[in-house]
């Protein structure tokens, strides 16, 4: 293990209701990287990443690193939230952009920045649209958005292409690669997106409730081989 | 707090109201509602966001229970405060701790808490009913403008203040926790302390509440409101703007049904709440086309 790991899992096993989700899992990621879990359906990736953000109970250590402004970044793979609840697009970017409650006006500094954030996702202009009016593609955007402004230090991201067009996905990529290599962001991401993994990557960790593998995108995809390459994309 | 009387008084005559408006314990209800209305309509576009509305059911029973428990431990009949507010807090906050720790779904764990005072209330209501007669303890259970003093409104503007406060201060954390817990607390926002606080805050809103619209019925000021906003509402600020305006007006309708007809202020105020509700479905669509 070294110190300059950004993130060091050190033999985490995690359980939920009795069952081994993730076992015995060590891994290092290095600052300013792209690092991307790939596996299966259930095969704890999404969970892995919740406990890294604290959110998920875990046996063993993870340690997160900062060296700079401490900032998460978070990209879920699901909104939770009740789509009918009436917020704009602008409220809930100013939720962590501005002390006035939002309920009282979105002030405008806030407004600079939403209007910025949302040109950055393709989303110009869309600032009065309820959360609950969004397409799954188009909520997603809003979400990346949320997470990549201000560039925080770390960002964790459950498989953030879902649902987007093949544009919105480029662009994605343009952002994340921005991230790192402007901001020294370290990215953590889940995806089962196969050509983006190779285009983005930095490393790829393949999880079957253990790590089975973990190196450069080619190596880890090609030992992987053919046929569980498949299994291991979850196609 | 003789100058509010003294104002309520004078507007009232001016509005041309009947003389009965211009009695001292009328005014003193008005002025209540006036503060405790737009608090809890406020509250309710939280509460209901927050997916809370059957906890505040629960709440309500456990005040019920905290009362008979007041009276039980020889509290005053009309100052069990610290009783209710002290059952009551003990209750949410067990509530919050067994559905954080649970993988029942929150419902569920609710459900068996409202069983569970319910239960404990009647038991306790029974026993206590061999000391006293129970049309004593009616205010509480259903509302009463009558049973209003000079003491529980200044404790009504005082806590009213604290939580509105509170309200502000943690406004945009608590709306973001209520839209994605994950993203809340990737942003550092402390999730645990939302979670049981949110609860203290509601708690003692409904406390003071009681005497004004009863326990069995307050849950509905905390939830009607929003809902019917809801149907109007298209952003964060036009749902509080409309939950405190329909919090108001249902408030002051159902006082004046209660005085004019002398039925239960509470029932008053949740008939005039359900009729804003019914009216703001038709209105909800009309505006959606």
């Amino acid at each position: 293990m070294t110190a300059s790991a950004a993130i060091e899992l050190d033999h985490v096993t995690i359980r939920r209701e009795g069952r081994v989700v993730v076992e015995d899992a060590c891994l290092e990621i290095n600052p300013a990287t792209i690092h991307v879990v790939i596996g299966p359906n259930g095969a704890g990736k999404s969970t892995l990443l919740s406990a890294v953000l604290g959110q998920t109970a875990f046996a063993g250590t993870i340690e997160l690193r900062f060296r700079g402004n401490g900032l998460v970044g978070y990209v879920p793979q699901s909104f939770v939230a009740d789509r009918t609840l009436p917020v704009t697009i602008a409220e809930f970017l100013a939720l962590a952009r501005q002390k006035l409650p939002v309920c009282l006006g979105v002030r405008p500094a806030a407004r600079a920045r939403i209007a910025e954030i949302l040109a950055r996702v393709g989303l110009a202009g869309m600032e009065h649209r309820r959360l609950g009016e969004l397409s799954g593609g188009e909520l997603r955007r809003v979400l990346i958005g949320n997470a990549i402004e201000p560039a925080p230090e770390l960002l964790l991201c459950d498989e953030p292409a879902t649902g987007l067009d093949p544009d919105a996905i480029a662009e994605l990529d343009r952002v994340l690669c921005g991230l790192r290599d402007d901001h020294g962001t370290t990215v953590l991401m889940v995806s089962h997106d196969r050509a983006q993994v190779r285009r983005i990557a930095n490393r790829v960790t393949y999880l079957h409730v253990q790590i089975k593998d973990t190196g450069p995108p080619a190596k880890v995809l090609e030992r992987a081989g053919a046929a569980s390459l498949d299994e291991a994309m979850g196609l | 707090m003789t100058w509010l009387y003294g104002w309520w008084i004078d507007l009232a005559r001016a509005l041309g109201l009947p003389e009965a408006y211009c009695y001292p314990f009328i005014a003193r209800g008005i002025v209540a509602i006036l503060i405790l209305a737009p608090l809890l309509g406020a509250l309710s576009h939280l509460v209901v966001a927050r997916r809370l509305a059957f906890f505040s059911t629960t709440l309500g029973q456990a005040a019920l229970t905290g009362l008979v428990i007041g009276v039980a431990i020889g509290q005053p009949l009309d100052a069990t405060y610290t009783a209710i507010l002290g059952f009551c807090l003990l209750i949410a906050v067990i509530m919050v701790f067994v559905r954080r720790h649970t993988t029942l779904p929150p419902d569920t764990v609710i459900g068996v808490f409202m069983a569970f005072t319910l239960g404990l209330g009647i038991c306790l209501l029974v026993a206590a009913t061999r000391r006293f007669n129970i049309h004593q303890i009616e205010a509480v259970m259903f509302g009463s403008v009558l049973t209003i003093t000079d003491r529980d409104l200044i404790l009504a503007i005082v806590l009213g203040l604290l939580v509105l406060a509170a309200l502000v201060v943690t406004y945009n954390v608590l709306l973001a926790d209520s839209l994605s817990p994950p993203i809340a607390r990737a942003r550092g926002a402390p999730t645990t302390l939302i979670d049981y606080g949110f609860v203290v805050i509601v708690t003692v809103a409904i406390t003071v509440s009681l005497k004004i619209i009863g326990a069995l019925l307050v849950e509905a000021m905390v939830v009607v409101p929003a809902a019917a906003a809801r149907n109007l509402a298209h952003s964060a600020r036009s749902y509080l703007g409309w939950s405190i305006v329909f919090a108001t007006i249902s408030g002051l309708a159902g006082l004046f049904i209660s005085t004019s007809w002398r039925v239960p202020t509470g029932g008053a105020i949740v008939l005039s709440l359900s009729a804003v509700f019914f009216l703001s479905l038709p209105i909800g669509r009309l505006l959606r086309r």
